[in-house]
């Protein structure tokens, strides 16, 4: 799906109004500070339901507002704009509460956004998955699995809730109700173990090629799960191991092991690479996760992404810029940020629509 | 007009009312014949005085015990755990179920400090041997509280002598593949069962 225009109010320093997108490609190029990275913010909250940069809703609202919304018009570029699959997606933040609607319509999950409008970004921040915070890791690679499968993310989910009532029952010492949660966390989380690997090891295969091409490194770079149960511990060595780390776990009142400590590495034959690559092979190691991404979705779901990109050229020499943009996959549409004095006019196409942005106005040039 | 924006204030606390349903039954009202809100407000207030809950299954009731425990057509053999007295409702309408019921009153859920000693669990367990019931039926929600709950009266019942099952969940009886949501399919596939 793509967007054919989407309208702001109170987002963040953007000006309120309307602003066309029917393009396969869309330019914002500004000064630092000017509204560009808010914009893809915008088209982040419509495809996942919350801010890229993690916080609270509030914090989206412009400064002495109390409420925000966005309303976003998508559809099948394939289709056209009266196509079956057109529709109008909005989401409102007023007294603290957050709605999303479809058409009209109020819609429970936000689940719904990201399987109408799935989009994958590219931002500064996506270095901490190459750096190597576990648990930044795991949100990539559940965003991953969830972009895909809503039952990944039932799955997940579900897993998380019984590992908080969990904790919980740790702290208050509820013995009897410890040995029930045992089984269910186990019966979650063995079968979360199970979609993490077979994941991982589908966007390995995807993974590893693109690293080679876009880094030219001479050898190859994996993706390793490193799940917090072995492979081989079936739900009764779960519940087993569980039992054994009672005492433990009720002295430090929290689960020690299972999904939520799982790990995910990159690795050549000399191990782990994050910990020896350069802050260039970080660089590009953070952005050929998000290409496989994109990627990844298109091979299991048949259609493509959105693709949000937030100054990601910038940082790289020209060669490592050219490899990059030869390698980045095909969007149903692309969003571009570019400071006033980079190439972007190399990168432009024929339809592409360039907006110069300006105290978060757009105007088209 | 404080008659009015009381009462729509004390319709807005119902469930599933907002202000704009609250406001709209209280005009309603308002033009309704006399006699209709006063059998709405005798009803209202004789409620809480007329309907209790059952001493042996928990449901509600106006008779003590209630029709289902004390219909001898009933398979007092079989019973039906459930989390409300609602649920009892429920699954009574569909007609389909003839033995006995149990409520629990709660869902075990240690986030919100409900342990297993908020359930009606000794009570089951008195029914179930003083009654000789061969099957209990748990039929609380699908969700995670819903099967810790489901999961704990299993062991709970263990030694009773009573077969355990659970209700099946998954894609409606009737329903075409097309028309089921992705969860529920979803959800489908991890539970689904051998032929």
């Amino acid at each position: 799906m793509a967007f054919n225009r989407i309208e702001l109010r109170n987002f963040r320093n953007l000006e309120d109004g309307a602003v066309n997108t029917g393009a396969s490609s869309i330019f914002l190029v500004g000064e630092n500070g000017q509204g560009k990275s808010n914009f893809l913010d915008a088209l982040y909250t419509l495809s996942y339901g919350s801010s890229f940069r993690g916080g609270q809703d509030a914090e989206a609202a412009r400064l002495g507002e109390g409420s925000w919304a966005l309303e976003g018009q998508s559809y099948d570029p394939e289709e056209g704009l009266g196509g079956p699959r057109a529709g109008l997606f909005s989401v409102r933040w007023e007294n603290g509460l957050k709605t999303i609607r479809e058409n009209g319509k109020a819609v429970s999950d936000r689940k719904r956004l990201v399987e109408n409008n799935p989009s994958v970004i590219f931002c500064h921040d996506d270095m901490e998955f190459a750096r190597g915070e576990p648990e930044r890791r795991r949100f990539f690679f559940d965003q991953t699995a969830g972009l895909v499968s809503a039952g990944y993310i039932d799955l997940l989910r579900s897993y998380r809730r019984t590992l908080k009532a969990r904790n919980a029952a740790l702290k208050d010492r509820m013995i009897s109700v410890l040995e029930v949660l045992d089984l269910q966390l186990a019966s979650y989380g063995t079968a979360l173990r199970k979609e993490r690997a077979l994941v991982v090891a589908f966007f390995d295969e995807i993974f590893a090629p693109r690293y080679e091409a876009v880094s030219l490194l001479g050898r190859r770079i994996g993706v390793q799960y490193k799940p917090s149960w072995k492979p081989d511990e079936d739900d009764d060595a779960v519940v087993a191991r569980l039992a054994a780390a009672r005492e433990r776990e009720l002295a430090m009142g929290t689960t020690m092991s299972g999904p939520h400590r799982d790990r995910y590495s990159f690795v050549d034959e000399h191990g782990d690479f994050s910990l020896r690559a350069s802050t260039g092979q970080l660089r590009l190691l953070a952005l050929t996760l998000r290409i496989a991404q994109a990627e990844h979705y298109s091979a299991m779901s048949g259609r493509e992404p959105v693709l949000l990109l937030d100054d990601v050229l910038l940082e790289l020499d020209p060669d490592k810029r050219r490899r990059f943009m030869d390698n980045l996959p095909k969007g149903e549409q692309s969003f571009f940020t570019f400071l006033p004095g980079e190439p972007y006019g190399d990168y432009r196409a024929a339809d592409t629509l360039v907006y110069w942005t300006d105290h978060g106005r757009f105007t088209h040039t | 007009m404080r008659a009015l924006e009381d009462l729509v204030a004390l319709f807005a606390r119902l469930p599933g009312i907002g202000k704009k349903s609250a406001a709209r039954i209280a005009f309603h009202l308002l033009k309704a014949d006399g006699q209709y809100a006063a059998l709405l407000a005798e009803r209202i207030a004789g409620l809480k005085d007329r309907v209790r809950f059952c001493s042996q299954c928990g449901a509600y009731t106006e008779e003590d015990p209630c029709p289902v425990c004390s219909s001898p057509a009933r398979d007092h053999s079989l019973m039906c755990v459930v989390e409300q007295p609602q649920d009892v409702l429920t699954l009574e309408a569909s007609h389909e179920y003839h033995g006995l019921y149990h409520v629990l009153g709660a869902l075990i859920s240690p986030l919100d400090g409900i342990g297993p000693d908020a359930l009606r669990l000794d009570k089951l367990l008195e029914r179930v041997a003083r009654l000789g019931v061969s099957e209990v039926v748990l039929a609380t929600n699908p969700t995670v509280e819903g099967d810790t709950t489901a999961l704990y009266v299993k062991k709970v019942l263990e030694g009773s002598g009573a077969r355990v099952t659970r209700l099946a969940t998954g894609i409606p009886v009737g329903g075409d593949l097309e028309y089921a949501d992705r969860l529920t399919l979803a959800r489908s596939f991890r539970g689904r069962t051998r032929l």
